[in-house]
């Protein structure tokens, strides 16, 4: 109703549909001699629903960023929001909860003697009901490709590389995060796998999942998230929307990064690189 | 929730530029030579030329206290049972609890003299290399394979042991970050509770130790390692005039405290 304007109760941060939002974040390592700084004033937004993908050399900051919005790590300056409201010990702790964090190589993480026994440990964690995790692991195994009648019963470590890593997958998708992290989850895939998974972020994206995506894939990358957030040595080099510009000037040139292969495509058949299609499909169709 | 061991300050002090072996050698015998003596006199002979290894090494004084935090509680517990136990005259008791002067001194005595110890012990630890310390201990166990005691292949696992701590301590920081994301949780609860919660950590850990056990042997053969053969050294130790400067220096203090 137009005529009935009512005001909001504030909110920490009031603005609407911001699933999480990094304000001057800030965090350096311990060593022996002097702490090494990973992060330095690193703010940025994503919406709900949004995917974010997180660029950068290796040792620019990524997987601390992802290990300080999980919680693993607490920031030393800055404030991660999650719906906009403070998470953290100060904060709202069980907001964490919400986000689920897939490790580099998670495969690493399983433990347990049948996969469905592995995939169901975070939702007893949370302390659901015999039959809310049942239903919470059927629903991620078949979601990561796995289908519990034939692997529940599987030992983890008889499945293969591939299957193992969407088994762990499944064992944080178990815990239905509303904002999924990932570290780098392509690495040493074969190709058949790598298009699994990026069938099933994809799946996760359309059914309303906040997606991170940290990678050195700038093709995955390009095909899978909306916007892009780069570091460089723990500082935000460019944030928001792909922006590949006038031709050459192109963000990415700065980061030791090169453009994704569609984008150069386009630039090099005289289009205008910010038209530049997602996937190879979207391509087909507008060179046909 | 950090995992960190406190051992070696990388430097190049002459304390660290000593060779392993003389170093070894000057530590062993100067807390040999601490407990043979039971006075104070002996024991600030003692302290104080671990005070000036120690200052010569230029290691922070901090890092003392990291060697030194883990053993606090066998220092403490020392005291305790000096103070509480021993005999003499006492001037104040309850129950089985006997408080004497003396008991105070001998107590007093025997928790500085183990604070000295870790300090003569740490001035080695710190300022020698783990692999170096091994190479020393394997070349002064030499004598030993006389008795076909296979030494080279005790130093080759120490080595591996050692080379292999910093990357478990790695491996077993990010697999509990990882069950911790899934809602672990290793710091509540009681004993048997955590002691479950680390199942999730520790067969991963195992499972992944196991199979790198597996294919460092399979390098190693690859690089025609065999067991019983007689390897030469890439870094052959070599021992100078410093170090037998350190050893007749720790011959004069061990005297030293052994007479004043």
């Amino acid at each position: 109703m137009s005529g009935s304007a009512s005001s909001v109760a504030p909110h920490e941060d009031a603005r609407p549909g911001i699933a999480l939002a990094c304000r001057g974040l800030g965090f350096s390592y311990s060593e022996a001699r002097a702490p090494i700084p990973a992060l330095r004033e690193v703010s940025f937004e994503l919406c709900a629903g949004g995917s974010l993908a997180l660029l950068g050399a290796s040792g620019s900051g990524k997987s601390t960023l992802l290990q300080v919005v999980r919680g693993l790590d607490e920031a030393e300056t800055g404030a991660v929001l999650l719906d906009g409201r403070a998470a953290g010990d100060v904060g709202y702790p069980e907001l964490r909860r919400e986000v689920g964090l897939v490790f580099q190589v998670p495969e690493l993480q399983l433990f347990a003697a049948t996969a469905r026994e592995d995939v169901a440990f975070g939702p007893r964690r949370l302390g659901w009901s015999g039959d809310e995790v049942e239903a919470a692991v059927d629903e991620a195994m078949d979601l990561a490709g796995l289908p519990p009648a034939d692997f529940g019963d599987r030992h983890p470590y008889a499945l293969s590389g591939g299957e193992q890593r969407r088994l762990a997958l499944a064992g944080v998708l178990a815990m239905r995060p509303r904002l999924l992290l990932l570290d780098e989850p392509f690495v040493s895939l074969d190709p058949r796998t790598r298009r699994e998974l990026a069938r099933i972020l994809r799946r996760l994206k359309d059914s309303g999942v906040t997606l991170v995506l940290a990678t050195h894939d700038v093709d995955l990358a390009w095909s899978l998230c909306d916007e892009l957030l780069v570091l460089d040595r723990g500082r935000v080099a460019v944030a928001g929307a792909w922006d590949f510009g006038a031709a050459g000037g192109h963000l990415l040139a700065a980061d030791r990064l090169r453009e994704p292969f569609l984008v150069t495509l386009w630039r090099r058949l005289g289009r205008d690189p910010r038209e530049a299609p997602r996937t190879a499909a979207a391509a087909a169709e507008a060179l046909s | 929730m950090k995992v960190t061991v406190a051992q070696y300050y990388p430097g190049s002090s002459p304390i660290h530029r000593l060779d392993p072996r003389a170093k070894f050698i000057a530590v062993s015998a100067l807390a040999v030579a601490l407990f043979l003596r039971d006075s104070y006199a002996g024991l600030l002979v003692f302290a104080a030329a671990g005070g000036v290894a120690y200052a010569l090494s230029g290691v922070p004084a901090s890092w003392f206290w990291r060697a030194f935090r883990p053993l606090l509680w066998l220092v403490g517990l020392t005291f305790l049972a000096q103070v509480l136990f021993a005999p003499g005259d006492p001037f104040f008791s309850f129950w089985i609890f006997h408080l004497s002067w003396a008991g105070l001194d001998l107590a007093a005595f025997l928790s500085l003299r183990l604070v000295v110890l870790v300090l003569i012990g740490s001035v080695l630890t710190l300022t020698t290399a783990p692999l170096a310390l091994t190479d020393g201990l394997a070349w002064l166990g030499r004598p030993l394979r006389r008795l076909r005691v296979p030494t080279d292949e005790l130093a080759l696992m120490v080595t591996i042991a050692l080379r292999f701590i910093p990357t478990l301590l790695v491996e077993l920081d990010q697999i509990m970050r990882a069950q911790r994301a899934r809602g672990a949780d290793f710091r509540s609860g009681g004993l048997g509770q955590r002691a479950r919660a680390l199942v999730p950590v520790l067969v991963p850990l195992f499972v992944l130790s196991f199979r790198r056990a597996d294919e460092l042997a399979l390098a190693m053969e690859a690089r025609c390692y065999r067991p019983g053969i007689v390897r030469t050294r890439l870094h052959p130790l070599h021992a100078g005039t410093a170090d037998a400067v350190l050893l007749a220096l720790t011959a004069a203090i061990i005297a030293a405290g052994l007479l004043v």
